[in-house]
């Protein structure tokens, strides 16, 4: 990828306290932990993992809708360029004009008592992005055009649309301030395989026609694969592996990577299927394993993994793997692409 | 061959609300036989749930169902047979609830009653619907619990739900509803909520558990995939009518009716990164708005203009038990190329 980053992140992370200091014990949950990565002008980029893994978290902490602890995040896009560690009140404000979220829960994300209209139009009223009634309206209109929604039902409110319908308007409100930048957090997880389809297509022609930039966080590794340019890997707030989509998912390196790609139900009722069993769950994160996290779970963990902590480096083009034997694994496994 | 397990015949479910009769259950008919698993798909609204539910009576008390409406479930005590709809006390129900039928659903935090012991939930119903001891019956979930691959099963036998995770939870459900010895387990989007991780597992331990214990599944889901890995057979439902029936090979590979298809251009798939997704056109229309004739012609593709808006299609056969509802493929000569 030769782009631009629009977004740059280094060693950030995001720890939140837990329990009372009134027992003596202070429980710290790293839900972030030293991650660094880049975001390219123009690019969706995937983020993957299980519940409990940090992405959410990630995701947010880029928005600065939640402290940073540790790192550094910048944005630059055509010489506007903003470190969201020094920022103070009013650039905070003219980066979120820049960078908006869209949500999971279609249901959850628009207010009941509001029109469809109030609700696309509130952003360009609270940041006073337009001068004039009309000039709202005019963009309220060409924005919900855009998102194919129905003119007519601007006046209704959100109960009497359904919840493709739904996250379409919640998409309409994110981009009526033209941002640069979207992180969309599990934004197609609620909805119907057909109606998924419709608002993938949707997102994509916007990064094609305007060219957004992506963070797209999601569970769903085909639906990633099908979307994204670019994919991490998160386990327990580390990046674990990044690659372009095909290197991903075809020249899988790190072990995680291969058992979620084998866990993926196919829809070849006979495909030979070698799920890599995963023993257990993720631990806790508030007392994360010692060495590699992912080493209480990994068929391959030997003594180093237990002992040293794996860093994040480059096996291949453009192609990071936080794993002490990726380079094994990789012939141990041939193509290695189980899926 | 043997008679079926559960036989659903003609299955019309409304429900009475303010705006009106809401029809969820518009004739549909399957039959279930022992050991095998039937998969249940289609999107929200197309009446999965309702169905299931209908097997056990579960439905809330606006529901009136069809007069030609039959489930009929095979009595292997008597040699006869008890017809479900036709029951009317709780009392009778026994034979169903916590006997014959058991249910697992999407959510095991909201199905675990929050403030009693796993453990002693487990005892309750076995007391209920068995002849155990308590004793016995504690021993025998314990035993059940470590049967569905849960390690300490007696220290997780007298925790709570919440101590448990998502996983462990849905395995102890698991437990739950086959320690009385179902014929027939209903599983209600039993993975949805799970990482595919632990999804892997939960359909692993399902078909093993249907390999020993030789109990029928009805699935549901929408996860075509899920299916794929899971089923035996698969019906495809749409606004409450199964439009397309048959062996899960079958209708993967070669889909028959417009609908099916239609799901299945919609989905991602990993052997073909750049296909394009294409979503099924249009919104599903609301329950209050039935279409007339044939459910699906509002979005079908392959609408045959003047038939498909004023008939309903009737159930077809293309042979191997795989059957459809639709005009456009009812002769089976054009599909078996």
């Amino acid at each position: 990828m030769t782009g631009k980053p629009l977004i740059t992140v280094r060693d950030l992370s995001v720890h939140f306290s837990i329990g009372g200091a009134l027992l003596g014990q202070k429980n710290i949950v790293r839900a972030v932990n030293k991650v660094s990565l880049d975001i390219t002008a123009g690019t969706f980029f995937g983020l993957v993992g299980e519940s409990g893994s940090g992405k959410t978290t990630l995701g947010r902490a880029l928005l600065k809708a939640v402290p940073i602890s540790e790192g550094h995040v910048e944005y630059s896009d055509n010489g506007v360029h903003y470190d969201l560690n020094a920022m103070s009140a009013r650039d905070l404000k003219e980066y979120r004009k820049r960078c908006q979220l869209i949500f999971q829960d279609p249901y959850a994300a628009l207010s009941p008592r509001m029109t469809v209209r109030d609700i696309i139009a509130e952003p360009l009223e609270v940041m006073k992005l337009t001068n004039s009634r009309e000039e709202t309206d005019e963009r309220v209109r060409a924005i919900a055009t855009k998102c194919r929604l129905n003119l007519e039902h601007l006046r209704r409110y959100p109960h009497a649309f359904s919840g493709g319908q739904r996250q379409r308007i919640s998409i309409a409100r994110a981009l009526v301030c033209n941002p640069r930048f979207l992180v969309a957090d599990e934004c197609v997880a609620a909805l119907d395989v057909s109606i998924q389809a419709d608002i993938l297509n949707l997102l994509k022609s916007f990064q094609e026609e305007m060219g957004l930039t992506f963070l797209f966080i999601s569970h769903d590794l085909s639906v990633v694969a099908h979307t994204c340019d670019r994919v991490a890997v998160m386990y327990l707030g580390q990046l674990v592996e990044v690659a372009e989509t095909e290197k991903l998912f075809f020249s899988t390196r790190h072990p995680y990577t291969k058992a979620l790609l084998s866990a993926i139900p196919l829809l070849d009722p006979d495909a030979k299927h070698k799920t890599i069993k995963l023993e257990g769950e993720i631990p806790s994160p508030t007392n994360p394993p010692s060495g590699c996290k992912f080493h209480t779970r990994c068929a391959f963990a030997r003594d180093k993994c237990r002992a040293k902590e794996p860093a994040l480096v480059v096996k291949g083009e453009n192609h990071f793997v936080a794993c002490h034997f990726a380079d094994e694994l990789m012939d141990e496994n041939g193509q290695a692409g189980s899926a | 061959m043997s008679r079926p397990l559960i036989s659903v015949q003609n299955l019309t479910v409304r429900f009475r609300t303010d705006e009106g009769l809401v029809t969820a259950v518009d004739g549909a008919s399957f039959e279930l036989r022992d050991g095998e698993i039937l998969g249940l798909v289609g999107e929200s609204g197309s009446g999965k749930s309702v169905t299931a539910k209908s097997l056990m009576q579960l439905n809330a008390g606006n529901t009136s169902y069809g007069p030609e409406s039959r489930i009929i479930l095979r009595d292997d005590e008597t040699g006869g047979e008890i017809d479900v709809l036709s029951l009317k006390k709780a009392r009778d129900m026994k034979v169903i609830r916590g006997g014959s039928i058991s249910m697992i659903f999407q959510e095991p935090m909201a199905s675990f009653a929050p403030a009693i012991t796993i453990g002693d939930q487990m005892v309750e119903q076995l007391l209920l619907h068995t002849s155990m001891t308590k004793r016995q019956a504690s021993e025998f979930s314990i035993e059940m619990l470590q049967r569905v691959g849960i390690s300490d099963a007696s220290q997780r036998f007298a925790q709570y739900a919440f101590e448990l995770s998502g996983g462990m939870r849905q395995r102890a459900m698991i437990a739950m509803a086959l320690s009385t010895r179902p014929k027939l387990l209903i599983a209600d989007e039993p993975t949805t909520a799970l990482d595919v991780t632990i999804q892997a597992q939960v359909i692993d331990l399902m078909k093993d558990l249907v390999a020993e214990f030789g109990m029928a599944i009805l699935f549901i889901t929408h996860d075509l995939g899920v299916i794929a890995q899971t089923a035996d057979r698969v019906a495809v439902m749409y606004l409450g009518e199964i439009v397309e029936t048959g062996p899960v090979r079958q209708v993967i590979r070669a889909p028959a009716h417009p609908y099916t298809k239609g799901l299945l251009h919609a989905l991602p798939r990993l052997d073909d990164l750049d296909a394009t997704l294409t979503p099924v056109a249009g919104d599903i229309p609301s329950p209050l708005e039935r279409p007339s004739g044939c459910v699906f012609h509002t979005r079908c593709p392959e609408i045959i203009a003047g038939r498909c808006e004023a008939n309903l299609p009737e159930i077809a056969s293309l042979g191997a038990g795989h059957d459809v509802a639709c005009f456009a493929v009812s002769s089976p000569e054009e599909t078996t190329a």
